[in-house]
């Protein structure tokens, strides 16, 4: 997804919608609009239920862009089961530089005291937020209970993604800051000159990759528990793991892993099982890590701090006689976007997955009564349903058999499934326009793929310096992940930090959607390896068993003759 | 913004050039007492003299003792005749091992001495030509001789020296003084080595208004770094008027400025100014308010208009230059 353009009326120009994606506006505006689709967050078609909760997502967006005197607002629509978003200014050109002005106040005053908004007040409450989850007996609740936990569930769930954006905002435009003063003042330093200053530092992704690492020394030194991750195909681990006494004590090490960190799905949204529910991806990673030794992969940590404090040692160095106030500015987003680098991976966990699968548990609660009531065939199917359907059954379970309209509804997301929405529909706006809040969306989503010159190489944005060369794999699914073997480039169209200890095994990460600061990016250049993000049709153009060529500071990828 | 020069001849000088306490510009032998010396320091009573430092070091010597002027010594025309005078580094590149061996030691020892004074080892300095004729009543000889900015160790400061002496026979400089009917030959030069303020705003200001010829405004024009970018014209600085009788902001223009001249290794070089900083004005109101007094203070000591070059470092106000005003325009 690219130019999350502010919409510019005077230049729209029509984007046709595909036959088989047919788009209906609802109003003269939306037509106007320019409608993205977030392939980084939302590839995959968006269920009711799960709409119902972007939606509150993207409201708690709003509200933060008005706390911040951001001028911008975003609307979404779900359109062919895919999640759409515009962005539109709300105030008029004249009065637009003002705005700006107080926006850009606002958003250092965040910047300012980043890591103290974040550890005094953010994530006490968030952490409040989650036990309070934690402490409800969903089993055991009746119904009139278990309704009213739904509706404070929607209640704090809008507040922790009020906060999600409150953190965000200003931690990656931090970032973004950072980029554009370092490319201002040392244009030709290459892609990753900025992020580097950022590189090394902790955080709860890494800190999870790094305990599942751990985790697999203590399968080392049993040599059953070593037997069974080496022979055992993922899916059958457990299993064969319940049959001995140490396979059994190394299950408890495992879930003791899984209660910590466990709670990360594939993707972004409510329908895909957590690691706790399907604990076959991180037992994929612990097949790989057992048959390596050394050093934690995980941890390039110490390594990259060194490298950090010596770029940002030679960037004072060479700022050392600028007028003041650009030291100053540098070192206040340099000390901000250090912080922020950090928050952009953290909020994700207590947060986008955190928050969300608790908030999954309470539905899928819904959807075990359902079932069992005969309203639906199986738990996950009430994510087919909407909201107020999910009220209404639970109010009097035996109230309907919802079962064919879900069939319905599968079909249609099924449908859908099979067919690329378009990038974007409605209206082309032209450029986005030159500010700082265009150009960190530019960064965060990755700007449209240009167009290669020669026909095996294509193109997406530098996302982790280096170059590798290897087999591609395309993995769609982490189920699909078995097929990852050390050295293999990894080409997905997206990547949650639940993919993230793959990295310790890829080669290279090629994406389709994304940009330097997306969460795949980010992470990648923790792990010291090659990635190139939102080419835009990699998954689609790269077939597995290719040998490709990755060069993350140019941003292109080439596939080798066979 | 522009400022209106009508010509660059001396005749168009709207008000006299007070002669300056001590001697008078191209006044060819200094005074008793004074002989013999190669080095003097600002702030000296032997600085002021115009026939040993040229008019540029003398005027700013003179206002080194009640204003914020960074320190620095000079060589004088006494030493320029001891290294040869005109005929100095004749045929030859001008370097520090063409310097007098006694002029070099008390140039090192001189410069350990500034170090002192500044509080480092070797400070970064500005090397700068000053005409014994130049600062006159006429001409203004701006930009005429050699300037060398953020010169850093003795060795480099003496050939930095050099190349300013042997800038005054340059095609251009004798170019000028044909022009402007100066002497060609006979004539002297001074050095000028003094710290360099690591600008954080460079400014260029008027005591009166150039470009309406108002005596009771200060014009400034500021811009981010060190001055050579305002000087040299390549960048738009900002503009603030303000009305001597009140103090008042009369008006204030922020430009857009693009170029910064910025500290580089073994000089200065100009760059980009950061996208975030452009437009951001480069002055608050108290220090437009402390310049514009500086440039009040400034006139009624020397008694006449002044064109006035300060900077800011760390928030404190230098003064890096004062000149007559020698070319304006009063009709616009």
């Amino acid at each position: 997804m690219s130019n999350m353009a502010v919409a510019q009326d005077t230049k729209a120009v029509r984007i046709i919608a595909p036959p088989q994606f047919p788009a209906a506006w609802e109003d003269a505006e939306d037509e106007r609009l320019t409608w993205l689709h977030d392939r980084m967050h939302n590839p995959d078609p968006v269920l009711p239920l799960e709409n119902a909760f972007w939606s509150r997502v993207y409201e708690a967006f709003n509200r933060a862009t008005e706390a911040y005197d951001m001028p911008v607002r975003l609307k979404t629509r779900c359109i062919n089961t895919y999640f759409y978003m515009a962005a539109k200014t709300i105030v008029p050109p004249e009065r637009m530089e003002a705005q700006k002005a107080r926006a850009d106040e606002r958003m250092d005053a965040a910047m300012a005291r980043l890591r103290s908004l974040w550890a005094d007040e953010w994530l006490p409450e968030i952490r409040a937020h989650l036990a309070w989850w934690d402490a409800f007996d969903l089993t055991g609740a009746a119904a009139p209970e278990l309704l009213a936990h739904l509706e404070e569930t929607l209640e704090r769930l809008v507040r922790l993604w009020d906060l999600h954006f409150r953190i965000v905002l200003p931690s990656y435009i931090a970032m973004s800051q950072l980029d554009d003063l370092y490319r201002d003042l040392f244009d030709g330093d290459g892609a990753f000159g900025s992020y580097r200053l950022l590189q090394g530092f902790d955080n709860k992704t890494l800190e999870a990759n790094r305990a599942l690492w751990d985790l697999s020394r203590r399968a080392l030194a049993s040599e059953e528990v070593r037997r069974v991750l080496e022979r055992q195909p993922a899916g059958d681990v457990l299993a064969e793991l319940g049959k001995t006494p140490a396979g059994r004590s190394f299950q408890a090490d495992l879930d003791a892993y899984l209660g910590e960190y466990g709670l990360r799905g594939e993707k972004w949204g409510l329908r895909y099982p957590c690691w706790i529910e399907e604990p076959a991806a991180a037992i994929k990673n612990l097949k790989d890590y057992i048959m390596r030794s050394g050093p934690n992969p995980n941890s390039e940590m110490a390594k990259l701090a060194e490298e950090r404090d010596g770029a940002v040692a030679a960037v004072r160095g060479r700022l050392q006689d600028y007028p003041g106030p650009v030291v100053e500015r540098f070192e206040f987003l340099l000390k901000a976007a250090q912080e922020g680098v950090v928050l952009s991976e953290d909020h994700g966990f207590w947060i986008d997955f955190g928050a969300t699968y608790r908030v999954r548990r309470v539905l899928l609660e819904f959807g075990r009564r359902l079932c069992e009531a005969g309203a639906i065939a199986q738990y996950s199917d009430v994510f087919y349903l909407t909201l107020d359907e999910v009220r209404a059954l639970a109010a009097a379970p035996h109230g309907g058999d919802h079962r064919a309209l879900v069939e319905l509804r599968r079909r249609e997301v099924d449908h859908f499934q099979a067919i690329t929405p378009p990038p974007a529909l409605g209206a082309d706006n032209g450029l986005p326009p030159e500010d700082p809040m265009s150009r960190f969306f530019g960064k965060f989503f990755g700007a449209p793929p240009a167009a290669a010159d020669a026909p095996d190489v294509l193109k997406g944005n530098p996302g982790s310096p280096g170059t590798a060369r290897g087999p591609a794999k395309v993995v769609r699914s982490l189920s699909d992940a078995a097929k990852l073997q050390r050295g293999d480039v990894l080409v997905a169209e997206t990547t949650a930090p639940s993919w993230t200890p793959l990295f310790a095994t890829a080669a290279a990460i090629v994406t389709d959607a994304g940009g330097v600061l997306s969460h795949c990016a980010v992470v990648a250049r923790e792990y010291g390896i090659p990635a190139v993000v939102g080419m835009g049709r990699a998954t689609m153009t790269i077939r597995d068993g290719q040998i490709v060529e990755v060069d993350g500071d140019a941003g292109f990828v080439r596939i080798c003759p066979a | 913004m522009t400022v209106a020069v009508a010509s660059m001849h001396p005749s168009t000088a709207h008000f006299d050039w007070k002669r300056p306490a001590i001697g008078t510009p191209g006044q060819a032998v200094p005074r008793p007492g004074t002989r013999g010396r190669s080095i003097v320091w600002l702030g000296d009573l032997a600085c002021e003299e115009y026939a040993l430092v040229g008019g540029k070091a003398a005027n700013l010597c003179r206002l080194a003792a009640e204003y914020p002027v960074p320190p620095g010594f000079c060589l004088t025309s006494i030493a320029f005749d001891r290294a040869g005078g005109l005929g100095v580094f004749e045929g030859e590149e001008p370097s520090a091992a063409s310097l007098p061996r006694d002029l070099y030691e008390q140039l090192t020892h001189a410069y350990r001495t500034l170090g002192e004074r500044c509080g480092v080892d070797a400070p970064s300095v500005a090397v700068r030509s000053s005409a014994l004729d130049e600062d006159g009543a006429g001409a203004s000889f701006a930009g005429q001789h050699e300037t060398y900015l953020n010169v850093v160790g003795a060795q480099a400061v003496a050939e930095a020296v050099a190349r300013c002496w042997a800038s005054v026979r340059s095609s251009r400089a004798l170019q000028y003084r044909r022009q402007h009917g100066f002497a060609l030959d006979g004539f002297r030069i001074a050095v000028l080595i003094q710290q360099l303020v690591h600008a954080d705003v460079s400014s260029v200001m008027f005591s009166a208004n150039p470009v309406t010829g108002n005596r009771d405004e200060v014009m400034i024009n500021a811009s981010w770094g060190l001055g050579e970018s305002i000087v040299g014209g390549t960048v738009t600085p900002d503009t603030y008027v303000v009305r001597k009788a009140d103090m008042a902001t009369v008006s204030r223009r922020i430009a857009e400025k693009r170029r910064m001249t910025v500290m580089a290794t073994d000089g200065t070089c100009e760059v980009e100014v950061p996208r975030f900083l452009r437009m951001q004005p480069t002055l608050g109101q108290e220090q437009l308010m402390e310049m514009a007094q500086l440039g009040v203070a400034l006139e009624r000591r020397m008694g006449h208009p002044v064109d006035v070059e300060c900077a800011y470092h760390a928030g404190k106000l230098f003064l890096l230059q004062c000149r007559p005003i020698t070319t304006l325009t009063w009709s616009r």
